[in-house]
């Protein structure tokens, strides 16, 4: 949050960030009247995203994403289990979103942010979605197998946001799904009780003698990949991904999330003031 | 186990008193008042602090000096394993106590009374050593924040393997066994706020390991000093002084 004008002039500078800290729904309106925003974005403009793949190296798959300054880093770590008898060749995939008290000046240590599960919810519903009719999901669950009735894989995906300005979703999103397109499965063979054991990467004076089953480690196949973006409504103005400033005092906010072939996967907007169905549309 | 070959060479290919490679980076986390990433070798760790700001608990509030809270997290990944509680178990728990009781001792907390100041860390990475990481990122993440200090806290630890002492421990010679000594200091004023041990250790042995640890924290204190100093010049460049 720099001095809003280049020449230092310092009277007036003081005035700028005491007015956007006393009145900041006045401060945000007048940007809006000139159709700009305080970072000097247009109203319908993001912010820079970058995206590293392989940031944890003790992960089986990881990604940094960020997008301006929110940070989040998804990890996502593979164990073997057996899987249920309902479905006896389907892996299982557990979704978790934590957000540290590292992130924001907000969330304090012991009682975790009211939007955490918000979004580890939405997350999970996008990553697993399953329509009756179509198959709609990102990841085919089958994928997951690796032999029936008596092996699968678990993937537990882990985000840590490590840095909250806005649009928490949006890179949550991006980083889970960075992850697991970085995903490899980890070598895997049996073992004497013949049962499936993780044969870990690097061999150790070739003790074990153990055949790795799967020796190319392959790359999970993802179906259809989600992008989102989030947008928050204020009277008249749609703002396209806020920052957590501008979250606090815009009265809603509108999360759209659409796959790769353009589908609309889905609409969520959470309760606040009513407004016209084709403007929320458009 | 051969944890340094008679070549003198150890695991990772270095000498036994050489540390592994150091790496910081300051203002990471926006949105805090203060920030760093620190790197030893494999180990990474992110500090953010939060403060001085308002006492959250009514009752804890202290009148003539600030509440120092510290908070130490391990996520799922960091290690090898996967763990199941990343934090509220003991380890976390009694580091994060270690930590704060070592920042406490060098902030001037009496310059700001009824306030809070929280330091959150948490280890992206762990490769040993994440405890004197961890320190190191938080003197960091204090400077950067403004908060007055006696002077910077530096960390390190040091070992005792195959007769040998060993500088910055990774954690394939910390899983070992032998003695891990780690010790926090203030480097201008050459005062110990941090001196832990497991294992045994005889007396004259433990002087020297204790010895090496300190030079390795004046190192790190050095490159503190150096990153500070760089991170200075950019605001000053960026005021257009």
């Amino acid at each position: 949050m720099g001095p809003m004008n280049g020449s230092g002039d310092l009277s007036s500078e003081m005035e700028v960030d005491a007015f956007r800290r006393l009145f900041p729904l006045w401060f945000h309106e007048r940007h809006l009247l000139e159709s700009i925003r305080p970072d000097g974005r247009s109203l319908g403009r993001a912010r820079d995203t970058t995206l590293a793949l392989g940031a944890v190296a003790s992960a089986d798959g990881s990604a940094l994403a960020k997008i301006g300054c929110t940070t989040m880093l998804a990890a996502i770590k593979m164990e073997v289990m057996t899987p249920t008898v309902e479905s006896p060749d389907e892996g299982c995939i557990a979704v978790e979103f934590h957000m540290p008290p590292i992130c924001s000046a907000i969330v304090r240590p012991g009682r975790p942010a009211e939007v955490a599960p918000v979004v580890s919810k939405q997350l999970s519903d996008t990553l697993l979605r399953q329509v009756v009719m179509t198959f709609s999901g990102m990841i085919d669950l089958k994928d997951l197998s690796l032999v029936s009735g008596k092996a699968a894989w678990m993937a537990y995906l882990d985000i840590y946001c490590l840095d909250a300005d806005g649009a928490l979703f949006d890179t949550a999103l991006l980083s889970a799904v960075a992850a697991f397109c970085h995903l490899k499965f980890p070598m895997v063979s049996l073992n004497d009780d013949g049962r499936v054991v993780v044969v870990s990467g690097e061999s150790k004076g070739g003790k074990s003698g153990k055949e790795a089953v799967n020796k190319e480690q392959r790359k999970l196949n993802l179906i259809s990949i989600p992008f989102s973006l989030t947008c928050t409504l204020h009277n008249n103005y749609i703002l396209a991904d806020p920052t957590a400033e501008e979250e606090s005092i815009m009265e809603t906010l509108v999360t759209v999330i659409l796959d790769s072939s353009l589908r609309l996967v889905s609409f969520y907007k959470p309760g606040g003031p009513v407004l016209a169905f084709t403007s929320a549309v458009m | 186990m051969e944890y340094v070959n008679p070549e003198g060479i150890r695991e990772d290919g270095r000498r036994p008193l050489e540390m592994r490679h150091l790496h910081a980076e300051i203002g990471t986390v926006a949105r805090a008042d203060g920030s760093a990433v620190f790197e030893m070798g494999n180990t990474k760790v992110i500090a953010a602090v939060y403060g001085p700001r308002e006492v959250q608990n009514r009752s804890q509030q202290l009148n003539d000096q600030a509440l120092v809270r510290c908070e130490y997290t391990m996520p799922n990944f960091s290690t090898g394993d996967r763990m199941r509680k990343p934090k509220g178990d003991r380890r976390s728990t009694e580091i994060s106590l270690v930590i704060r009781q070592t920042m406490e001792a060098c902030i001037l907390t009496h310059l700001m009374p009824r306030s809070q100041i929280d330091i959150y860390v948490q280890v992206l990475s762990a490769d040993g050593g994440t405890r004197s990481a961890c320190i190191n990122a938080a003197t960091l993440a204090l400077a950067d924040a403004g908060i007055p200090m006696r002077d910077l806290v530096t960390s390190c630890s040091a070992g005792y393997l195959n007769s040998t002492p060993l500088l910055d421990l990774s954690y394939f010679e910390d899983s070992a066994g032998g003695p891990d000594v780690t010790v926090g200091i203030l480097p201008k004023l050459d005062k110990v706020t941090l001196l832990q041990m497991d294992a045994r250790l005889p007396i004259d042995i433990f002087e020297i390991v204790v010895q090496l640890a300190t030079e390795g924290c004046k190192a790190v204190a050095n490159y503190i000093h150096e990153v500070l100093l760089e991170n200075t010049k950019q605001l000053e460049y960026r005021r257009g002084l």
